[in-house]
């Protein structure tokens, strides 16, 4: 029992290496891109956020990841499947899942193939869900909304990007005055970041972390941000009034200069968020699975509600930290090295724009591809003529690359699936209490 | 894999300022071949005229570089066509420098001492027009960092108008001197004032040339 459990969270581990080594680089591109930060700082800073976000906010879109797909009961209830053997296939596809995903992300990245690890777990399971039970054991209707939700994240992503970012340059880079305009509204940026990663945090609860934090919901939860935001709007506005006062009479492109320079501290902190929606949404690519299978193994039964245990929050965050640790730098050392004009104003709009909608898709326990949302944004910004160049061919291969991960995955999936079922189905059944 | 990079492509607006920066110092060497011609230093103008060429290929290399980095597949808030345009009306302004010191350097050829005030006026005229220009286009950068809107878009736009306006006072000044050579033909041999018509026509192209320029730069600021 003991090892089956070590296996599978070896697998889980596995899998949020590749994710740590993939795409954390992506949502640290706009500090390390801007100059903001240097890369061992993107690095550090990058680990801590995707670990709070995986532990502290985690938990939704590991739920769906665990049963919102396949459902459990619906693999129970498939017909010619003994109830006792149900526990054993839900093992066995979702450990097939996991590893069929984390090699076709290893395959890919090889490749050079900018693939999305959501779009391959999910496409994983789906295939192995349609394999056990046939077509009915999938939620069609969840699947869906988290396709549906892969088209809209990178549209709301843009639609938010273009409106932050038209919202700095008129209200800030545009007057006659821009230090003066900064002080004034610069602010807004952090209070609005603030308000958006603390809700998250708070809104349903942290009661996963202590039972003493039940109170902390609903109605609470929005005073709480609420008031931290307003706290960092002021100390930002002091900060940004001590830097920027008596500089209003200087020439324009001077100013400019200067307004930029004020936003690098809210770029440093934009990216901290993008890490941290990061790590809250994909962290359950990697231990939906394990979540999924932990409870089986433990009791021998399929249950529908389990809540995911606190450790394997915890081993995923570790895995995403680990990998970005092995192999994530080097990723990010390209990053920082290839983006050149990348202004700290562009940084701000591109960061906030992501989390929102990120942090917005984990809520809904929708699982959507953080690097999507985040060349969403980028475009966005374009579109209010505010990139230098944007590469119209790297925003087609990146968009379309899903298109194969999905089916690629699903059958990697299945193949795994049958061979384990000839080969370990047994061994497993005995291993179970 | 960090296609996040592969995104981002380089902006061509930091390369354009350095084009336009390096056909301004061409153009301000207009006025040493002036008064090189004016003091018949025939060896100075032949100097001259070598540095000019050498400022002029230094602006066509980085004329090349901006040409490669212009791609249909970038994605850019001007249409790349628009940046072409305003890249080769440039490149004609350090043309147009580099046949005034031609003409300069294949005749040895003296100014009438009467003509020298309205030539000279003529001559600063020319560079207040080029000056006029750059003051704007070297601010392409900034113009991109507030996303062609604003108060520094107004301000750029300004100066454009003022380019126009230097431009007709420069036509103005050339008729002046014109009719000024055509008063003193008795006393000039025809040879002679062909070379300054000829002298007259590259110096006013610098002038049209900057104008055109300056036509694009608003293209840009007002959505091409």
């Amino acid at each position: 029992m003991l090892a089956l459990l070590i296996v599978i969270a070896v697998l889980g581990l596995y899998m949020a290496w590749n994710i740590g080594a993939n795409d954390v680089a992506n949502s640290m591109a706009c500090a390390v891109g801007s100059k903001s930060m240097s890369v061992k700082w993107a690095l550090i800073t990058a680990g801590f956020c995707e670990f709070a976000g995986s532990v502290l906010v985690g938990s939704h879109v590991t739920d769906t990841i665990r049963k919102g797909i396949v459902s459990p009961d619906a693999v129970a209830a498939a017909p010619g499947v003994a109830p006792a053997d149900a526990a054993v296939l839900m093992i066995l596809g979702m450990s097939a899942a996991l590893l069929a995903s984390a090699l076709w992300l290893n395959f890919a990245t090889w490749m050079g193939m900018p693939v999305s690890t959501t779009h391959s777990i999910v496409g994983a399971v789906a295939g192995f869900g349609v394999t056990v039970a046939g077509w009915g054991a999938v939620n069609w209707w969840k699947l869906v909304q988290i396709v549906a939700s892969w088209f809209i994240s990178p549209v709301i992503g843009g639609i938010l990007g273009f409106c932050f970012f038209m919202a700095i340059s008129r209200l800030i880079l545009g007057r006659v005055r821009p230090c003066r305009d900064a002080v004034k509204y610069a602010p807004y940026t952090v209070v609005f970041v603030v308000f958006v990663v603390a809700l998250s945090i708070v809104y349903k609860g942290l009661v996963h972390i202590s039972a003493k934090l039940s109170w902390l919901t609903g109605g609470n939860a929005f005073i709480l941000a609420g008031a931290l935001a307003v706290g960092a709007g002021v100390l930002s506005r002091i900060l940004i009034g001590r830097t920027l006062r008596g500089r209003e009479d200087l020439p324009l492109p001077q100013q400019l200069q200067l307004v930029e320079r004020i936003f690098i501290p809210v770029v440093v902190f934009c990216s901290c968020t993008v890490a941290f929606s990061h790590g809250a949404n994909d962290v359950a690519n990697a231990i939906g699975p394990l979540a999924a299978v932990v409870d089986i193994a433990r009791t021998g039964a399929v249950k529908m509600d389990v809540a995911v245990p606190l450790w394997v929050l915890i081993l995923g965050g570790f895995g995403i930290v680990l990998g970005l640790a092995t192999y994530g730098y080097r990723v990010i050392d390209t990053v920082g090295t290839k983006i050149t004009m990348l202004t700290p104003s562009r940084a701000v709009a591109a960061g906030i724009a992501t989390t929102t909608t990120v942090l917005g898709c984990t809520k809904l326990g929708l699982p959507v591809s953080t690097t999507h949302t985040l060349v969403g944004a980028v475009l966005g910004i374009g579109l209010a003529r505010g990139m230098g160049a944007v590469n119209r061919e790297v925003t087609k291969s990146i968009f379309s690359s899903w298109l194969i991960t999905v089916p690629a995955a699903a059958i990697l999936c299945v193949l795994l699936f049958l061979l384990s079922r000839i080969f370990l189905f047994d061994l497993i059944r005995q291993a179970l209490p | 894999m960090s296609f996040i990079g592969d995104l981002f492509g380089k902006s061509p607006f930091g390369p354009l300022v350095e084009h336009t920066k390096k056909v301004h110092e061409c153009v301000e060497m207009i006025r040493p071949l002036a008064e090189a011609l004016v003091k018949e230093d025939y060896e100075e103008i032949h100097r001259l005229q070598d540095s000019v060429c050498k400022v002029e290929y230094q602006a066509d290399q980085i004329k090349h570089e901006i040409r490669e980095l212009l791609p249909r597949r970038y994605f850019m808030p001007v249409a790349s066509s628009v940046l072409e345009d305003f890249l080769h009306y440039q490149d004609k302004i350090a043309d147009s420098v580099q046949d005034f010191a031609v003409i300069l350097l294949i005749r040895q050829t003296k100014l009438h001492p009467a003509l020298r005030e309205e030539y000279f006026g003529f001559v600063d005229q020319i560079l207040k027009v080029s000056r006029m220009l750059l003051s704007g286009a070297e601010e392409l950068q900034e113009l991109a960092e507030t996303s062609f809107g604003g108060a520094e878009a107004t301000s750029v736009l300004e100066r454009i108008r003022g380019v126009g306006e230097e431009e007709w006072k420069a036509d103005r000044l050339q008729r002046v001197l014109s009719k000024k050579i055509y008063s003193l033909e008795k006393e000039i041999d025809p040879v002679t004032i062909m070379f300054y018509d000829k002298m007259l026509r590259t110096l006013s192209s610098v002038a049209n040339e900057a104008e055109n320029t300056a036509e694009l730069l608003r293209r840009m600021i007002l959505h091409s």
